[in-house]
């Protein structure tokens, strides 16, 4: 069984699942936009993860969102901030490291908030 | 599961003082060979090192292909370890990581594990001019091409995105075939499903429970067999942790000699890994021990530190962000910290969980060369010989089991 069949949501696992193929296929690029709609779907069913904050020490909070690994699909500059979120491409190529980091971050958050 | 030591080589600044002693660096780079020698003649499997560079305090390690060269020399069948080397090429161009890995295999006799990875701190990225954003991408260029140089005769040449090259025969080649088994440092988990889908060992630096590590394990093993498309011409699958380690007579000594190395681990990689502290570090003038004792004062986190707290009570304090947890446990968890039966017993629940590495945090802080020595002794002479024959007689036919059927070559020393 793979992980994504955890995700109830059929939209985002079929995002995720998409994503995967394109990963194999060596297609990195692909698999990042792919990605990135799968953020927006998941904000789409988990709103409340737009303003979550983490409190990793005492006193300084950090939004959760911001742990989404930011190699050229990036937060739009004090979109998490507002409390809404928003993603700009910044390059136009991505590796298949980056991808598959996206993919764990993406893949383990829905399952972590039962999407 | 194996055993290795960990080094960053610390060295934390006097109290009070602005610089070291004209023989401080010296000897922590001796006692290191000392230690190491010294664990090799009692079975010890592996030493990693890690390459920093210009992180004070925390790491005087910026040329582990020396030292390695060194216990090269000094020991005999100890796997001598990058953990990791730093393949963007900004630090290290790539052929030059590729000789330098070979030059070390023949010196050794084919002991080489290389691990790999790109640091994260404003004063190594900033140094050499490596952009933030990009260093991923980097690693995997340029991981992968150290790899073909490897192997390739003469190698074939590349224009990527971030180096290019004409062809040459990149030489000497190493002795293992096709090349020394590769790693990945993984402080995060997505870094250690990454390693799986690379057909890289993880070298964890997340200090992860035995709960954590079962679920994990068997995720990284089915990515392994399922999901691979190894970034090099042979997979190595491998799991390992880092700890802290210190033991004694008794808890209270080892607890005591344990000091406050793991806080200062802790507290120091957390200064410059983050940016507000770590981007505004001024070079040659703080002195980050100073501002350890401090806090410690005001935070009483010395009674805190390595103490033989119950796991769940420590649990309850931890950040949720993944790798601000990891220095948490870092400065407070104790698994080999303590006496032999209590070691023994706390390293047998992540044997259990079929870990296949794990890796001590020895040296660190301002802990003493003697202590490090005896508990090396110690642990080599009342804790490791079961824990071989076990991994020889349980932990081979394990990992058999969830190796089988797997196409790509394998070259792993687990």
């Amino acid at each position: 069984m793979t992980r994504e069949e955890k995700i109830e949501d059929a939209a985002l696992r079929d995002l995720l699942v998409g994503a995967r193929a394109s990963m194999r296929q060596g297609q990195s690029t692909e698999a990042m936009h792919g990605l990135v709609e799968g953020l927006y779907r998941l904000l789409e069913l988990k709103p409340e993860l737009a303003t979550e904050q983490l409190e990793p020490r005492p006193g300084w909070k950090m939004p959760f969102l911001s742990r989404w690994p930011q190699y050229g699909a990036n937060w739009k500059k004090g979109s998490l901030d507002a409390g809404q979120p928003e993603i700009e491409f910044v390059r136009d190529r991505f590796a298949l490291s980056e991808a598959i980091t996206c993919y764990e971050f993406l893949l383990d958050t829905a399952i972590n908030r039962g999407a | 599961m194996k055993f290795g030591l960990f080094y960053e080589l610390q060295l934390p600044k006097p109290a009070g003082e602005e610089q070291w002693g004209p023989d401080d660096e010296k000897r922590i780079y001796h006692d290191m060979l000392d230690q190491v020698e010294l664990a090799d003649s009692l079975g010890f499997d592996y030493v990693f090192e890690v390459e920093h560079h210009f992180l004070e305090e925390y790491s005087h390690s910026s040329a582990p292909e020396m030292v390695m060269a060194a216990l090269s020399q000094r020991t005999k069948n100890i796997r001598l370890g990058h953990g990791i080397v730093l393949t963007p090429p900004g630090y290290n161009h790539p052929a030059r990581v590729a000789e330098r890995i070979s030059a070390l295999d023949i010196l050794s006799g084919g002991r080489v594990e290389f691990g790999s990875g790109e640091s994260a701190s404003e004063m190594e990225l900033g140094g050499f001019g490596v952009e933030r954003g990009l260093k991923k991408a980097m690693w995997e260029e340029c991981t992968r091409e150290v790899a073909n140089m490897m192997v390739q005769t003469p190698y074939q040449g590349f224009q990527g995105e971030f180096f290019d090259m004409p062809p040459r025969n990149v030489i000497p080649k190493p002795l293992q075939d096709p090349h020394p088994p590769l790693w990945v440092a993984a402080s995060r988990r997505e870094t250690t499903m990454l390693a799986a889908r690379f057909g890289m060992g993880s070298l964890g630096f997340g200090f992860e429970t035995p709960d954590e590590l079962a679920e994990r394990t068997n995720e990284y093993y089915r990515i392994v067999r399922e999901e691979c498309f190894p970034i090099g011409h042979a997979i190595n699958p491998g799991l390992a942790v880092l700890t802290t380690f210190m033991m004694g007579n008794t808890d209270a000594e080892a607890l005591e000699r344990s000091a406050n190395g793991p806080a200062f681990f802790s507290h120091s990689l957390g200064y410059y890994y983050n940016p507000a502290s770590g981007g505004k570090h001024q070079p040659g003038e703080k002195n980050i021990y100073d501002d350890f004792l401090a806090q410690n004062e005001r935070d009483n986190t010395m009674s805190a530190r390595t103490g033989f707290i119950a796991e769940d009570e420590i649990r309850k304090g931890e950040p949720k962000d993944e790798v601000q947890r990891a220095l948490y446990r870092a400065a407070r968890s104790g698994t080999a910290v303590g006496t032999v039966e209590r070691v023994r017993e706390t390293l047998k629940t992540y044997e259990d969980n079929h870990l296949d590495v794990m890796i001590f945090v020895a040296q660190c802080g301002d802990r003493q060369h003697d202590h490090i020595m005896e508990s090396i002794e110690l642990f080599g002479r009342e804790v490791l010989p079961e824990f071989k024959e076990r991994h020889e007689s349980d932990h081979v036919k394990w990992r058999e089991e969830q190796l089988a059927g797997i196409d790509f070559p394998v070259n792993s020393s687990i």
